[in-house]
């Protein structure tokens, strides 16, 4: 149940339905919940919600209710159950829209019609409601038919062929192809611009009272993400991309230290001039060849060995001391352990405590710092079918036929 | 401002401007003052602009940092001439004040108390220095929205520290999920870390003030850019805190879909992605309700129908002990085709499969554009450019693209108008180069 000391949040009063699975909408519809709006996730009868099946599990053990993918991406919901491929359940799930201010989907194209969720049909009904549908490349245009999913908005949407990405370069094009990271970058990108054109969506029916399809790509959620590759194209017609020809100034390079890897980056020449003293002013240093960025960027294979030389030398601590004495913006990497074991996401509570059956982990947090409305866990994830009875108990109290018909 | 530069979106239907003009933009009526630099708060308040919000950019010659990033019109430096500033800030206001000067922190002062919504992404205690910090703003302004956001935020041990996207990526965690199979974290590209923040401050801000309008007060929001990336990667964040496991970097491989790659294609630095997920049933035919619909759809799209029946790619378990044969196989495929023709047979047979597509690439996608998402706007001194619009499309709630101002274009208008000072009072600030 929720806590009572937890304050309502910017969005209380705000109710939201959510038809989502996997990432993009449970995620969109998350941060609406987190920050204090009332949602009611609608999972499909069965085996419900499939990041249920993802895990991560307590000791690796798949149950449906302590998938660490779903506790994150359902916090703050409730949680129904409906077969939405018969009438009581659509019924009920209509009933819950005629209440609300937004719904947020990300159900296929074709599924959105079985659902009874076409946004036209769904204006002529409601015809106040915000519907936010979050599709591979959107509900029109060429590729509307087209399957899409993590990798391939990933790859559609340009972040494959940008990363890995400056200050670090895939040396060999070859065994080095376009890189994805191993998480749900695109599918939480698509949410996360899902929620903000939601918002913008609220904000601007306040003037107008008029209900609207807030029709989400996320291969072009993804692509607006590469606002500076883009510019680049537009201006220069540059192409950047994870190759060595992207290089522009040197030294900006990501290196091995002795304990792990550090980002250096001290292109302008006043910064390489910081550098050679932070090195101890080496011979090698001193060579005309390093003595402007030109020089540097031309013979940067060989500059490349001695700074490697250098930096395996040093752990990354020492390296960064070192640095930031001397006004260098370097930095090194933290592992996901270190960065949650440091003290300053401890001091921010970037990660929060959350359990299954007692297995406790930690998961992050408030994504922002809202002073005057708290992000707050005040409900953890539902369990399946969870408020089923609540929740169309409400209904049947608003509109005896509704909420009587799923039963 | 001219409208003669203003478009609602190449590709949509021409009624769409005169739709736009007819009715209020969704953020018309919000004003900002937009204290952002670089990339992230930028990106998010040309949102702002786009849709309606009047963002009043607070800028100084004597102190530039998008204006000053290149790619320049033709090379040439000038701060009217960079297409990283001219791109980011479309249908913003440019007011030139130099906050350093005593006069220039009273228009400030000024100008706080008439807006809803500040924003700034300087080093943290910047303000504070300047003499706009959280207090004295809150003083001026008690229902203003001050969305702050630094690389690592406002508050803790390391809220002083500068960070460039690579510091907050690698700070973040994303990088140990990043890397090809046995070697070191990688960093992401696309200066990730900036959109995505930018993208959080409009969520956040515009709650703040849905709150505000329904009898809430003014608030201050503390933005970490590491904390939305962090956003990126809760299963690894769990895995380790869990069960004690840190990740391993798999590549481009997947825990659940096999094959999962982006994949070699013909010509020079060409590559497809394909990812199989195994739990998808065939929707009818002769195996309807079957799982693993995509992986025998492969199958048939490759010509490779044999591999269906091979017991060492017959389940996802199995095609994953068996993965570096598998990929290989795949290559010897897709080598021989252009992403194009992979993507088209692969998609063709319901396959997910998509190319890897390059910066010029998405400026030229048909898809992209047949949404209206790859817009145009002319400017005045970068001329007429194509550039990314909002990646969604709202029925009666569009944006309205506008080119980026000139340098201190909108001062006298902003000085005038909006603070009423007269021409006197302007003229004598001018001389006094308190608005360079």
């Amino acid at each position: 149940m929720a806590s009572e000391e937890a304050a309502p949040g910017a969005l209380a009063g705000l109710r939201v339905v959510e038809v989502g699975e996997w990432v993009s909408a449970p995620f969109a519809a998350k941060l609406f919940a987190d920050f204090g709006a009332e949602v009611v996730k609608v999972e499909r009868a069965g085996a419900g919600d499939p990041a249920r099946t993802d895990g991560p599990f307590p000791a690796g053990r798949p149950d449906p209710e302590c998938s660490g993918l779903f506790l994150y991406l359902n916090t703050n919901k409730r949680g129904v159950q409906l077969d939405l491929g018969e009438p009581a359940g659509r019924q009920a799930l209509d009933g819950l829209l005629a209440d609300a201010d937004l719904l947020i989907t990300n159900l296929p194209r074709e599924q959105l019609a079985e659902a009874g969720l076409q946004p036209g049909a769904l204006r002529e009904r409601h015809p106040a409601l915000l519907a936010t549908t979050i599709t591979p490349f959107g509900l029109d245009g060429p590729y509307a038919d087209y399957l899409g999913d993590e990798l391939v908005t990933y790859a559609m949407g340009g972040l494959a062929y940008a990363s890995p990405g400056v200050p670090d370069v895939a040396e060999d094009g070859e065994a080095e192809p376009p890189l994805h990271a191993h998480a749900y970058v695109a599918d939480t990108i698509g949410g996360l611009v899902a929620a903000v054109a939601s918002m913008v969506a609220l904000v601007g029916r306040d003037a107008t009272g008029e209900g609207s399809h807030v029709d989400v790509s996320q291969q072009a959620a993804v692509t607006a993400m590469e606002q500076r590759d883009l510019t680049a194209w537009s201006y220069g017609e540059i192409v950047i991309g994870r190759l060595p020809n992207s290089i522009a100034r040197m030294p900006n390079y990501y290196l091995p230290c002795k304990d792990g890897y550090v980002a250096l980056a001290a292109p302008w020449d006043h910064q390489w001039a910081r550098l050679v003293t932070v090195m101890g002013t080496p011979e090698w240093a001193q060579s005309e060849l390093f003595r402007d960025d030109a020089g540097r960027t031309a013979h940067w294979d060989a500059l490349k060995l001695f700074l490697l030389e250098w930096t395996m030398q040093h752990d990354g601590d020492e390296i960064i001391r070192m640095a930031d004495t001397a006004g260098l913006p370097f930095f090194a990497y933290y592992s996901i352990a270190e960065m949650a074991e440091s003290e300053h996401v401890r001091a921010r509570g970037s990660l929060v405590e959350q359990a299954c059956d007692g297995d406790a982990f930690r998961m992050p947090g408030a994504p922002i710092q809202m002073h005057g409305t708290p992000w707050a866990l005040r409900r953890r994830a539902p369990r399946l079918g969870e408020h089923t009875d609540e929740v169309l108990a409400e209904l049947e109290a608003a509109a005896p036929a509704a909420g009587g018909a799923a039963r | 401002m001219s409208a003669a530069g203003a478009s609602t979106g190449a590709g949509t239907s021409a009624g769409a401007a005169g739709a736009a003009a007819a009715r209020p933009l969704p953020l018309a009526g919000v004003r900002v003052l937009d204290f952002g630099q670089v990339i992230a708060m930028p990106f998010g308040t040309q949102w702002l602009a786009w849709l309606g919000a009047e963002v009043l950019l607070v800028e100084s010659a004597k102190h530039m940092t998008a204006r000053v990033t290149p790619p320049y019109v033709g090379g040439v430096e000038h701060h009217d001439n960079s297409g990283h500033f001219n791109l980011l800030n479309g249908s913003k206001k440019s007011v030139r004040i130099d906050m350093a000067t005593p006069e220039g922190l009273a228009l400030l002062k000024r100008l706080v108390p008439l807006c809803d919504v500040m924003i700034d992404n300087f080093k943290t205690g910047v303000l504070e220095k300047l003499g706009l910090g959280a207090e004295v703003v809150r003083e001026l302004n008690p229902a203003i929205v001050q969305t702050s956001f630094g690389a690592f935020g406002r508050s803790g041990p390391m809220r002083t520290q500068g960070g460039l996207h690579s510091a907050v990526n690698l700070f973040s965690g994303v990088a140990e999920v990043t890397g090809y199979a046995g070697g070191m974290p990688r960093i992401l590209g696309g200066v990730l870390p900036d959109p995505i923040a930018g993208s959080y401050a409009v969520f956040g801000l515009l709650a703040a003030l849905r709150h505000r309008r329904r009898g809430g007060g003014g608030q201050y929001i503390d933005g970490a850019m590491f904390e939305g990336m962090l956003s990126l990667i809760p299963q690894a964040v769990i895995d380790l805190t869990l069960n004690g496991r840190a990740p391993e970097r798999i590549g481009n491989r997947d825990h659940r879909k096999v094959p999962h790659g982006i994949y070699r294609a013909a010509g020079d630095d060409e590559w497809v992605a394909i990812a199989v997920d195994p739990d998808v049933a065939d929707a009818g035919g002769p195996d309807a309700g079957r799982p693993d619909a995509q992986w025998r759809a492969l199958c048939r799209a490759t010509g490779r129908e044999a591999w269906a029946d091979v017991p060492r790619f017959a389940s996802a378990e199995a095609r994953r002990a068996h993965e570096d044969e598998l990929d290989a196989l795949i290559t010897a495929w897709t080598r021989e085709r252009s992403p194009a023709q992979a993507t088209e047979a692969l998609q063709a047979a319901g396959v997910p499969a998509g190319p890897v597509l390059r910066p010029d690439q998405l400026h030229d996608d048909p898809q992209l554009r047949a949404r209206g998402f790859m817009v145009e706007t002319e400017h005045p001194t970068g001329g007429r450019r194509r550039h990314p619009g909002v990646p969604w499309r709202a029925s009666g709630l569009q944006p309205e693209y506008r080119p980026a101002p000139l340098l201190g274009e909108h001062t006298h208008e902003v000085l005038t108008g909006l603070l009423g000072l007269t021409e006197e009072e302007y003229a004598e600030l001018d001389a006094a180069g308190v608005l360079r």
